[in-house]
């Protein structure tokens, strides 16, 4: 009797034993990792639009196109040879809809792989889709979902944000998106990349901001400029240029490299590479509770390039007034940025707000929600000191 | 509100899972339970065998008891007591009877011996020459008294009155005197058998430090033990062990470092032993270890003096068998299962830093196929992505699931281990080559595994040969495949449930009394300094406290 | 022999037991109940403030515990009060205990199954847990005691390298303005502050165990000291790391400051993992330790073997743990917990140290 029980607890642990990771375990190679996600206006392309004729659809508003960039392509076996090196190839899909979750669900009626996000590295959004929709809630599955890591990075681009995930060379686009962010200690051009969870902080704080955009050619990207989302409305408003998202780093003093260029008397280029960068913002107020801005600059650098052959470029005196040249051409920069910020886009997107707001923040708490109005009114001035600390290997 | 309430209830299936939550430990107790009970622990229950200083206690009441029936004793008629013995022991071919006559008091003497084991010409030239050839006999003492101190030359001489003893230390070696007129049986000449020379250690081998390593002969064992240096206080005590045939057994410590109360509980387990033949110091260990279901050991074993001696200098106790050069010491913690005495003989700076290699590799080899399996089959959101990329490029091809794949090459690789044990020397090595990289290789290429796997097995297979003592080897190796099963059903979760499970069980382990956990908890600094790093040797000024020893101080 | 008789642990051991009953579920969601109750960055001072208050509560349940060397609240809250009332205050706490043991599993496989295992069913995570905590209580205060000390200098070790490597999303920024709405505030977060440092109960029946009950003091103030230290040092990296308006959005901050920045190249390019591992291993202690708690509470109150009230407990503990039906049950528990946690204070320490002192006062007067 006793046997019989112990027979039959035995039969029933080896039944246990076989099921091993009968649970949540699926082998890594059955799964599709994608790297990418692109979000676009909603239009179907040809291949929905086939299936939807054949096979009917499901009730949805197509709002928004999704692409995904999964990595990598299948292939059948292994390759095996040690000759050639085996190429990571890349395949984007598509589909359209009105719910990301549903969107990437239907994805499983079209693949035999389910895709995950842990290594989701790049989101991509067009200047369009924003316009249109809030920015909130396009990234609202995104920060609700687990598999996608905080860490990734968010662009905007300016034509269909799917094509600045195709590329004719052999590298794959989203990592090449990721690595390129790498690249703002040498110019700032680039600017910092705003990972997922500073956007969730910017989105909840209400303020405008801005995000690099990316701009598609024929295959190949540029980071061009950054484009601005209002902070009240969540939607997109307009492009900054290149020179304007330096002059925000300026500001900011988060410059790790890049060059002011400028032209001489005798209209010739010469170039100045930024060594480093110090800059300070400070809140003025004058007695009857005007506010005012100023903010200093300094920033010491080496003379890279010069044109105009016929100068001694290791005279000191000649290095001082091409300081002059260069503040009076970064000047006109940042002028230009805060005219911008003033009075084109009527946004404040230069980091003054998070000052006001340590400065002063029992009146930030009144008007941090339509501060965008209360800057246009705000005089901003700022003095510059460049320093030319040295020419180069060659001098004169 | 009441409604509230009721709606928090949990349905009837929770209430099931919490009776299973019940029942399967409950199980798995009583499993426990009647399975100690029913196997036991080899030991008797009162003492067994006799020990030396014992015995000569009972010999006297023996001697009482012993004159009835049995005709065990001798008497002091010559010829009935060579009847006697020839009787026990003449249907043995190798046994030999060489009759003389001791001149000095004129009578008959019979030497009884087993051929080969005597060394020949001590027995000719101490023995049978002085007996035969001596001089004039003083009639007023005793003939013993007087062969013993005047005619027998010889510094090993025991004497006994018991045929039995008689027997079997005729049989063991020994060459029995038997002379007309003396009560007394003597044995002269000590068992001389063919012995093996003195060489390195196989299971052991250093690179720096002595190259002297046990004997099979007892005796030799525990000389290379004294020889060690001058002192006075290493001591041993011999004692008898198994029941049919028996073999004696030395326990050895230091008398003014050692606790009394661990000499003591060693003493008794030792006692205890009921088992007709110790074949091996290995039956010893099993025999008196504290828990034998327990997938650790409890003793260390080796087969080097100069771990034995530092070993009791730290105030543990050494058992050494003979016929085995593998001498045990007793008590074990889990540290000194990963040091070597290489440690101790380079200086400070490497011996830590190869002594922290060692335990990553220990780690390594329990926990890496877990962790792969964990890593391949539930977690792919942790792996570096390009490392994940490369991953599933390679793995297209292969059918299996991770843990299947594991366990073939696993396994594969402890069949090769076994075979390389019992191959002979020449083959050795080039089987270890073609069964390692070949087949290997040739699994990738039939895509039956994937490469990065094999690089995983490899890198487990050589990190568990890196730990100083086989006998810990096999027991990471058991715990392997638990942690892989573990792994396979909960992925990373069910890896660190495994992690737990055995610290758990480590701590609840003790051997001989001391915790086996001891020294990594409780926090004794002092003790920390040989745990990890090897401190300098200044500052290691005192030995374990874990050992509670009388003398605290290494240095004055 | 060796053997330890009587169970003891030293003053070491003791601290280390403190300091992992308060080290608990509290690490990953108290950044974010701190600034929705701060709403500043100034989340921190509250902690500290919390801290100093809980301080004063050890230090009483100490005093209170080393008037009676050798035993546990169980048994001498029965001397102070009487048998009755003293039952009734000992089973009161005990269900406490049994509560935080529910919870904490319960927090404990919710992010299981949300970060690492997503298919698994909840009762195949929690029984193998609740079985491996069942076999190390059985081995007594002293093995418990034992794996925590393997246990607690990886985890501080592992942490320490998980709040280094967050200084690269660091700003200091994000921690200013200090001070900008006064004190008020600060008050209000103490209120969520306090419910983090639940599990300080321990002490009174700590102090029973140790092999030398004078060095008590000095022992729980050091076991009391480190968790404090280690959530200011993880509020102020989260919100250093994340920016407030970030950690209220966001579930389990600290997880999600851990998984906002990758170091590619680096051995391990997501850190998230070694910080849920020690993690585990941590709910695995602080869990254990509330299990021998309530069972050695249960087993001195009713007078009964405490091997067999380790069995029965375990589907009791079940039970608990699935409970809260949704995840939002499971938050407000936490915060009942800590309410209880104060109401525990009131009565347990506080009441019986001024029932004890009028007694002794009461003595006095009548010798």
């Amino acid at each position: 009797m006793f046997r019989q029980r112990v027979l039959r607890i035995l039969l029933v642990l080896m039944v246990l034993f076989t099921q091993p990771g009968c649970w949540s375990s699926k082998e890594i190679e059955d799964l599709s990792v994608y790297t990418g996600l692109a979000l676009d206006k909603g239009e179907p392309n040809t291949l929905e639009r086939e299936f939807e004729e054949r096979g009917g659809s499901y009730q949805k508003h197509n709002k928004v196109t999704a692409t995904v960039q999964i990595v990598p392509e299948r292939t059948i076996g292994n390759s095996g040879k040690d000759g050639e090196t085996p190429k990571t190839h890349f395949n984007n899909i598509s589909e359209t809809g009105d719910s990301l979750l549903e969107v990437f669900r239907q994805f499983s009626i079209r693949q035999n792989r389910p895709i995950i996000g842990h290594h989701l590295k790049v989101i991509v959004i067009s200047e369009d889709l924003v316009q249109k929709e809030k920015i909130r809630r396009l990234m609202d599955f995104v920060l609700r979902d687990n598999d996608i890591r905080p860490s990734c990075l968010i662009f905007l681009s300016q034509g269909r944000a799917s094509d600045t995930l195709m590329t004719t060379s052999e590298e794959i686009p989203s990592f090449r998106l990721a690595e390129m962010v790498h690249n703002n200690f040498r110019t700032s051009k680039v600017m910092k990349g705003i990972t997922l969870s500073n956007l969730d902080a910017l989105m909840y704080s209400k303020q405008s901001f801005v995000l690099q955009n990316v701009v598609e050619a024929h295959g190949e990207v540029e980071f061009s400029g950054a484009g601005i989302i209002k902070g009240d409305t969540g939607h997109w408003i307009g492009n900054l240029d290149q020179h304007d998202v330096e002059s925000i780093a300026w500001i900011k003093g988060d410059i790790k490299g890049g060059s002011i260029k400028a032209y001489d008397q005798s209209n010739d280029s010469i170039t100045y590479e930024i060594k480093s960068v110090k800059s300070k913002i400070t809140l003025n107020e004058t007695d009857d509770k005007k506010i005012s801005f100023h903010v200093a600059i300094e920033s010491t650098g080496r003379l890279i390039e010069d044109w105009d052959v016929k100068e001694h470029s290791s005279n000191v005196g000649y290095f001082k007034e091409l300081e002059k040249i260069f503040e009076e051409k970064l000047t006109q920069h940042i002028n230009s940025l805060i005219h911008k910020m003033q009075s084109t886009y009527k946004v404040e997107v230069a980091g003054f707000g998070d000052w006001y707001s340590i400065e002063k923040p029992h009146v930030w708490k009144q008007i941090k929600d339509h501060w965008d109005e209360e800057f246009t009114r705000i005089p901003v001035t700022f003095d510059l000191k460049l320093k030319i600390t040295d020419f180069g290997s060659t001098s004169d | 509100m009441w409604s509230k309430i009721v709606s928090y209830i949990p349905d009837w299936t929770i209430f099931m899972q919490a009776a299973i939550t019940l029942l399967f430990p409950i199980g798995i107790y009583y499993l426990y339970k009647h399975l100690y009970f029913y196997v036991g622990s080899g030991r008797s229950k009162e003492s067994g065998a006799k020990s030396q200083d014992s015995e000569l206690k009972k010999a006297d009441n023996d001697e009482a008891n012993q004159q009835p029936p049995v005709c065990t004793a001798f008497t002091q008629d010559y010829d009935a007591n060579l009847t006697a013995i020839r009787m026990a022991l003449g249907d043995n071919s190798d046994v030999h009877f060489r009759e003389f006559s001791v001149k000095s008091i004129q009578a008959r003497a019979v030497l009884v011996y087993v051929e080969g084991m005597q060394d020949e010409e001590l027995i000719n030239q101490q023995v049978l020459q002085n007996l035969m050839f001596a001089g004039e006999m003083q009639a007023s003492e005793g003939i013993y008294t007087y062969m013993k101190q005047n005619m027998l030359p010889l510094v090993q001489l025991n004497e006994t009155r018991d045929l039995d003893y008689l027997q079997e230390s005729v049989l063991f070696g020994y060459t029995a005197l038997i002379v007309e007129g003396m009560r007394e049986m003597l044995l002269v000449g000590f068992p001389h058998g063919a012995v093996r020379a003195i060489n390195e250690p196989t299971s052991e081998a250093l690179l720096r430090g002595p190259r002297i390593g046990f004997t099979e002969v007892l005796s030799e064992n525990t000389s290379m033990l004294r020889r060690q240096g001058l002192n006075k206080n290493l001591e041993m005590q011999k004692v008898e062990v198994g029941s049919e045939i028996k073999k004696n057994l030395v326990i050895a410590y230091m008398k003014n470092i050692v606790n009394p109360d661990l000499l003591q509980e060693v003493k008794d387990r030792i006692s205890k032993i009921d088992m007709d033949f110790i074949l091996e110091s290995g039956y010893v260990e099993q025999l008196i270890e504290d828990d034998y279901l327990s997938p650790f050991q409890q003793t260390q074993n080796t087969e080097r003096p100069d771990r034995v001696i530092a070993s009791l200098l730290e105030g543990r106790i050494a058992i050494l068998l003979d016929g085995t050069p593998f001498a045990l010491i007793v008590p074990v913690t889990f540290s000194m299962l990963l040091q070597s005495p290489e440690d101790y003989y380079e200086r400070w700076l490497p011996g830590t830093l190869l002594r922290v290699l060692r335990f990553c590799a220990s780690f390594l080899a329990l926990l890496a196929p877990a962790l792969y399996i964990s890593f391949i089959s539930f977690h792919p959101g942790l792996i570096p992505t390009q490392l994940a990329i490369s991953i599933i490029e390679t793995r297209q091809g292969v059918p299996f699931p991770a843990l299947i794949e594991v366990l073939i090459l696993e396994i594969s690789i402890e069949i090769l281990r076994e075979a390389g044990i019992r191959l002979p020397k020449p083959i050795g090595p080039a089987m270890g080559i073609v069964g390692g990289l070949i087949i290997g290789d040739a699994a990738v290429q039939a895509g039956i595994v994937s490469p990065f796997l094999v690089i995983v097995v490899a890198v487990t297979a050589i990190s568990s040969f890196s730990i100083p003592m086989y006998s810990a080897g096999i027991t990471l190796r058991i715990l392997r495949f638990a942690g892989m099963l573990f792994a396979a059903v909960l992925g990373m979760f069910g890896t660190i449930l495994f992690f737990l499970l055995i610290c758990s069980h480590l701590t609840r382990l003790s051997s001989f009394g001391v915790p086996y956990i001891t020294p990594i908890s409780p926090f004794r600094v002092s003790d920390w300094k040989d745990l990890f790093v090897r401190a300098p040797l200044s500052i290691m000024k005192r030995r374990p406290e874990m050992l509670k020893t009388q003398k605290k101080k290494r240095r004055s | 022999m060796f053997k330890r008789t009587d169970d003891k642990i030293t003053t070491s051991q003791a601290t280390i037991v403190l300091t992992n009953s308060m080290l608990g579920a509290g690490i990953l969601t108290l950044p974010r109940d701190i600034v929705q109750g701060v709403k500043t960055p100034d989340a921190w001072v509250s902690v500290v403030l919390g801290g100093i208050a809980v301080l004063i509560v050890i230090l009483v349940m100490v005093k209170l515990s080393q008037q009676f060397p050798g035993k546990t609240v169980f048994q001498y809250s029965k001397k102070i009060v009487g048998n009755l009332p003293g039952g009734v205050l000992s089973s009161l706490l005990i269900l406490y205990f049994i509560v935080i043991a529910g919870f904490e599993i319960r927090v404990l496989a919710e992010v299981t199954l949300f970060f690492l295992l997503e298919g698994t069913p909840i009762w195949a995570i929690v029984m193998p847990f609740i079985w491996v905590g069942t076999y190390l209580v059985y081995g007594g205060i002293n093995s418990i005691a034992r794996v925590f000390q393997i246990v607690f200098p990886i985890s501080i070790f592992i942490l320490i390298i998980c709040f280094i490597l967050s200084t690269r999303i660091f700003d200091i920024q994000h921690l200013r303005p200090f001070m900008s709405e006064g004190l008020m505030p600060v008050i209000h977060g103490m209120k969520s502050s306090i419910l983090i440092f639940t599990g300080c109960e321990v002490v009174m029946t700590m102090t029973a165990f140790m092999e030398q009950p004078q060095e008590a003091v000095k022992g729980m103030v050091v076991g009391f000291c480190i968790p404090l230290v280690l959530y200011l040092v993880t509020v102020v990296m989260v919100i250093g790391g994340l920016s407030i308006n970030s950690v209220i959005t966001s579930t389990w901050p600290t997880i999600d400051l851990v998984r906002s920045f990758e170091i590619s190249g680096f051995f391990f390019e997501r850190f998230e993992f070694p910080l849920l591992v020690i993690w585990l291993m941590q709910m695995f202690c602080n869990f254990c330790s509330f299990f021998f708690n309530a069972a050695l509470g249960i087993s001195q109150v009713f007078n009964l073997k405490i091997h067999p009230v380790i069995f029965a407990l375990m589907p009791v503990i079940f039970i608990c743990t699935m409970i809260p039906q949704r995840i939002n049950d499971v938050f407000s528990l936490g915060d009942s917990i800590g309410y209880m946690g104060v109401l525990i204070f009131m009565l347990l320490p506080l009441l019986l140290s001024i029932v004890l002192l009028i007694r002794k006062k009461g003595l006095k007067q009548n010798v």
